[in-house]
């Protein structure tokens, strides 16, 4: 089993149309990290013949270190050959099909100790989004897309009217109120460290940014505690929140765990995961914030179902 | 006259050629049929007069056409079965279903004693908790096989597994039950039911992945051995990547005398691009032989409909689940269709809701307004919930059908009581609503998930009875043996573009026979699936199945 330290992963998501290769394709000649990326669909990559060093049909190797592979249906077997090359890539990066749930794939970096889940990014075509989130046959795929994603990614910014613009984040929005929004830059490739999940101290200094006044339709809560949680206490806790809270997010210690663990709950499903060591030190106590709806219950009521899960402290 | 014509006569020869329904005698040259008729019409063709009646208690069928399978089926013998029902092995054994815990613990218990490897991982397939009572296996019945073994249960299925509390320590799966694949137990803890990519990736990258190896010539010899079995002389692998190495083993497994079945591998279309497969597909025509028979892309509409992942039109699934699925976009079927129907290609496009049916018959309509195109026998694959309109669309548009009569039978009480309610449980797999309006049809078993035996697929069709005993839509939708017959033979073939060459024993036709101890027309109806199968004739070579 590798030592090393796990490889960032960015999932990238999105329905058909919504620019995934594009973005892809930029950021496999663009170079600026050593990527693996799996694509679904090798006939769209199209990369400069002068950077290509070599294309067996599945794989295609580039000069600038980064490596193409076609997911095709071999899929767990192309990532786990990718993970066995320790130390050759910094980055991998997958997309997700049209049609499929980026989350489903993210969720492998939670479970595989070589990797570290860095976010999941799902990009949207902003002339289209609002009409496919409500749309009667792909709505429900579509949502699902957004329901646990890192960054929404809008594309297409230069086709739309403003209002076309306003109307994909409104649709965005009400899908997942407090998912940061972005735009996919015309020319150049993205910087999916940006893109990633940010360090969880600084959660507290901005948790929510989408650039918009949200502060009469959402509530924030925060819930700040020395010692630390029971695990299992704690899954029952999570569970009992009310369902307007939406997002829960920060870092706390888990009894028996050497290290502290990052929470992030959202949509009703959370995980607790070891901080990316590169990041800012992180408060060796309990520091959570929440992001909820107008009528979130309040402070004293949401910190009574948290404190339930705290561990009884030591008598000194 | 050549002598190496041979003539057989049997106890009676069923030809499913309506021109020429019964016979006595078949003569045979060069691995196709001469002649069939009377003893008076057939013995002309015999050398010196002489008639082989090693079949005179026998009779005669043309070999079994099994429309919707897959090499899987010849994988998966290679580990031991868990499933409920009792299934026959490539070598001809019933193996019996293992109906409670304890049976499967004492089945898996019995096959890791035989282990001679300690650390090896043992695994077992073909469970499904729907037929031991909704029992779900929990890692503690597991534990009871080993703790010391890795041990991990397939379901039929293929989405679902259950393995002990060894695998999920070794995978550090026992406290992630936040992912959403990992489900939890009663204690908090992981129970041992995993599904979905990350758990798979991950227990697979800590024990091996038992089916990741490719495709093998034992893998294939023993599918042609269960083929043999079953009476099966033409087969289907309904959805292959078909990798150069694919490709070559069943070139060279085929190309050999004694490989016994008549395969026909369905290209993936989810592994290429319509660009690369139609050139895939076009260079693999003339790859072929007289039992390797490409041609076909596979497409995958939805999911299915015990695993709630199929798409359903209004009103959903009965018990309120949420829809479910789509493999391919719905925007993006029609413009596929479209390009594969342009190039003469014959898809096979597997929908099971009928959400799934209606967006594949737009797509089809679509592709023949824009390129009419005569007899592409385009078929939809399971198409398990189409109702009498659908069924009036894909006759108008040339659509053929192969239904899943098997699920009447493994899944109709699920239906009945979960998916779809009592009465679009009814025309679960609608045979005679198909037949009624006339759109060509086949049965099929889609082995692994049900067991390969197109007599059992019939019976299926024929009784429409569920595994609890309950009738579902008996009255309206069953077929007569006959008619069900015709589905696994002439029925398939023609779904196959084959018709010309199996399906029926008629002059011209590859001599290709399930040979059967009993008249599957002078039986019971219900002891159809009883009938035994004595072996197979595959372009003459006769061939006896094993009896272990
Ligand atoms: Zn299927
Ligand atoms: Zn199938």
């Amino acid at each position: 089993m590798t030592q090393s330290a796990p490889i960032p992963l960015t999932v990238i998501g999105g329905f058909l149309g919504a620019g995934k290769t594009t973005l892809l394709n930029r950021l496999l000649a663009s170079g600026h990290t050593r990527c693996a990326v799996l694509v679904n669909d090798f006939g769209e990559v199209n990369i400069d013949a002068a950077l290509i060093k070599s294309h067996d049909g599945a794989t295609m190797s580039l000069t600038n270190g980064c490596v193409c592979c076609s997911i095709g249906s071999g899929f767990l077997d192309t990532l786990g050959r990718l993970l066995d090359e320790t130390g050759r890539f910094d980055r991998i990066v997958i997309e997700a099909s049209g049609v499929g749930d980026p989350w489903r794939i993210a969720e492998i970096a939670l479970v595989e100790p070589a990797l570290r889940l860095d976010g999941v990014v799902v990009l949207a075509d902003a002339s289209r989004i609002a009409t496919l989130i409500d749309d009667r046959q792909v709505g429900e795929t579509v949502r699902n897309q957004f329901a646990r994603c890192d960054v929404a990614l809008l594309s297409k910014r230069d086709l739309v009217t403003d209002a076309q613009l306003e109307a994909a984040r409104a649709a965005i929005r009400l899908v997942r109120p407090d998912v940061r929004i972005e735009f996919v830059s015309p020319d150049s490739a993205p910087d999916l460290a940006m893109l990633g999940r940010r360090p969880a101290v600084r959660f507290r200094a901005d948790p929510v940014d989408d650039g918009i006044d949200h502060e009469a339709d959402f509530r924030r809560w925060t819930y700040r505690r020395n010692g630390s949680f029971d695990r299992n206490r704690l899954a029952a806790a999570v569970g009992a929140l009310p369902p307007q809270l939406l997002r829960l997010k920060g870092a706390c210690r888990i009894d028996g765990e050497v290290r502290p663990q990052i929470l992030q709950m959202v949509s009703r499903s959370w995980t607790l995961l070891p901080p990316d060591g590169s990041n800012e030190q992180i408060a060796d106590a309990i520091a959570l914030v929440g992001v909820g709806t107008a009528d979130l219950p309040a402070d004293d009521e949401l910190d009574a179902i948290l404190d339930g899960a705290l561990v009884a402290p030591l008598a000194a | 006259m050549s002598s190496d014509t041979v003539v057989y006569s049997a106890r009676k020869i069923v030809t499913m050629n309506p021109s020429r329904p019964v016979a006595t005698h078949v003569a045979v040259r060069d691995g196709r049929i001469v002649a069939v008729g009377s003893e008076v019409e057939i013995a002309q063709f015999a050398p010196g007069g002489m008639i082989d009646d090693r079949f005179r208690d026998k009779v005669l069928l043309p070999g079994f056409v099994e429309g919707h399978s897959h090499i899987m089926e010849g994988m998966m013998w290679s580990l031991p079965y868990v499933g409920a029902f009792d299934r026959r092995s490539p070598e001809g054994k019933v193996v019996s279903g293992v109906r409670d815990v304890d049976a499967i613990v004492a089945r898996l218990r019995e096959s890791e004693s035989k282990m001679s490897d300690p650390k090896a991982p043992l695994f077992a397939w073909g469970f499904d908790p729907l037929h031991i009572g909704s029992y779900m296996l929990t890692r503690q019945d597991l534990d009871r096989v080993s703790t010391t073994r890795p041990v991990m249960v397939i379901h039929a299925s293929f989405h679902i597994s259950n393995v002990n509390t060894l695998v999920l320590e070794r995978a550090e799966l026992l406290r992630a039950t936040d992912i959403s694949g990992v489900v939890a137990g009663t204690d908090g803890l992981a129970s041992g039911v995993l599904q979905g990519i990350a758990a798979r990736f991950r227990v697979f990258r800590v024990l091996g992945n038992p089916l990741s190896s490719g495709i093998t010539l034992d893998d294939v010899t023993r599918y042609a051995a269960s083929a043999c079995v079953q009476g099966v002389t033409t087969i289907t692998d309904l959805h292959n990547d078909l990798t150069d190495p694919t490709i070559e083993l069943y070139a060279t497994a085929t190309r050999s005398p004694d490989f016994g079945v008549r395969l026909v591998p369905a290209l993936a279309s989810v592994s290429h691009t319509p660009e690369q497969a139609i050139a895939k597909i076009a260079a693999l025509r003339d790859g072929g032989n007289d039992k390797l028979h490409y041609g076909i892309v596979k497409l995958v509409v939805d999911g299915s409909i015990q695993g709630f992942t199929a798409r359903l039109r209004w009103p959903g699934y009965h018990n309120g689940a949420a829809n479910g699925l789509w493999y391919i976009a719905p925007e993006e079927l029609p413009r596929l269709v479209d390009l594969y129907h342009r190039a003469g290609i014959q898809l096979h496009i597997h929908t099971n809701g009928d959400e799934a049916t209606e967006l594949a018959l737009d797509a089809v309509e679509k592709a023949q307004v824009a390129t009419p195109r005569p007899d592409h026998r385009h078929t939809l694959q399971h198409c398990q919930m189409a109702d009498a309109a659908q069924f009036r669309r894909m006759k108008a548009l040339g659509v053929c059908v192969n239904l899943f009569a098997n699920h009447v039978f493994y899944w109709g009480d699920a239906h009945y009581a979960l998916t779809m309610g009592p009465e679009r449980a009814g025309h679960l797999d609608a045979t005679g609503t198909a037949l009624r309006i006339g759109v060509p049809f086949s049965i099929h078993s889609d082995a692994p998930v049900t067991p390969l035996s197109p007599l059992f697929t019939a019976w299926c069709a024929v009784n429409r009875l569920s595994s609890s005993g309950r009738k579902l839509g008996h009255e309206t939708e069953a077929l007569s043996v006959e008619q069900a017959l015709a589905a696994i033979t002439i029925g398939a073939a023609y779904t196959l573009k084959l018709d010309d060459l199996v399906g029926s024993i008629e002059c011209g036709k590859y001599a290709d026979f399930a040979v059967l101890e009993d008249d599957p027309l002078a039986i019971a109806p219900e002891a159809l699936k009883d009938v035994p199968v004595w072996g197979t004739v595959v372009g003459g070579q006769v061939r006896k199945a094993p009896r272990a």
